[in-house]
């Protein structure tokens, strides 16, 4: 197992879905909306459908040193909000935990 | 729009950043007109849509991808980000005085703030648009 992150999943479907966010969420989006700035630092890791360095998740990751993974394709649909989830950051997954 | 390409071809950031303005400026006047028309209501699309993604995700990225290349001492472009973006002082730090770097950072933080940009509220006043869009759309448009 590579290095990884835990937390409590957020799919983000609408945009009010953002004020689910709480501390050591990890945010699972098609793709992100400027608004996830406003929530950055209660998040511990983002997995994004979107693959692109300059869209707003990417920045956003940057910016506060959040994990990302991109180009996660169809994760919106595999996980739902409030499962334990890990982000594998070497192997590039995200897998369900209990 | 097309003036735009050929200044990122150029790379001339001040024609860049007058350029996106104007663009700017452009958006907000058919979004601030009392009856826009329906071809102007689409001509602020399509700046919405070239400002707010095909700009900074296609164009800019592609052409910062290219550039980042001649720096030297090398640098990936992941790693340029995360300098500008995280502020590392030890990297910005490294190249507080090359050239290359310095214009690219001077880029890249040009077109970070359009595609960050709020008005009214909203990314890129989105919302407004998309309120005076729906009103305006043709019940047979397809």
């Amino acid at each position: 197992m590579g290095k990884t992150v835990q937390g409590r999943a957020v799919v983000i479907k609408k945009r009010k879905d953002y004020s689910k966010i709480k501390p050591g969420t990890i945010l699972i989006a098609k793709e992100a909306h400027p608004d996830l700035v406003i929530s950055a630092r209660k998040i511990k890791g983002i997995a994004i459908e979107e693959d692109n360095k300059l869209c707003h998740a990417a920045i956003v990751a940057r910016e506060f040193g959040i994990p990302i993974l991109m180009g996660m394709e169809g994760i919106v649909k595999e996980f739902k909000t409030g499962e334990k989830i890990a982000l594998d950051l070497e192997r590039k997954t995200a897998y369900k935990i209990k | 729009m097309k003036n735009l390409l050929k200044e990122t071809y150029l790379l001339d950031v001040g024609k860049i950043s007058k350029s996106i303005e104007r663009l700017w400026q452009e958006y907000q006047a058919v979004l601030d007109s009392k009856n826009p028309s329906w071809e102007a209501m689409n001509r602020a699309r399509a700046i919405l849509f070239f400002l707010g993604y095909f700009y900074p995700e296609k164009i800019a990225l592609e052409s910062l991808e290219k550039r980042v290349r001649f720096i030297r001492p090398k640098i990936t472009i992941d790693d340029f980000f995360k300098a500008l973006d995280g502020k590392d002082r030890k990297i910005l730090g490294k190249y507080s005085k090359n050239k290359k770097f310095q214009k690219l950072s001077k880029f890249y933080l040009l077109v970070k703030g359009i595609k960050n940009r709020v008005e009214n509220g909203s990314y890129l006043d989105e919302e407004r648009f998309n309120r005076l869009y729906s009103k305006l759309k043709p019940r047979e448009y397809f």
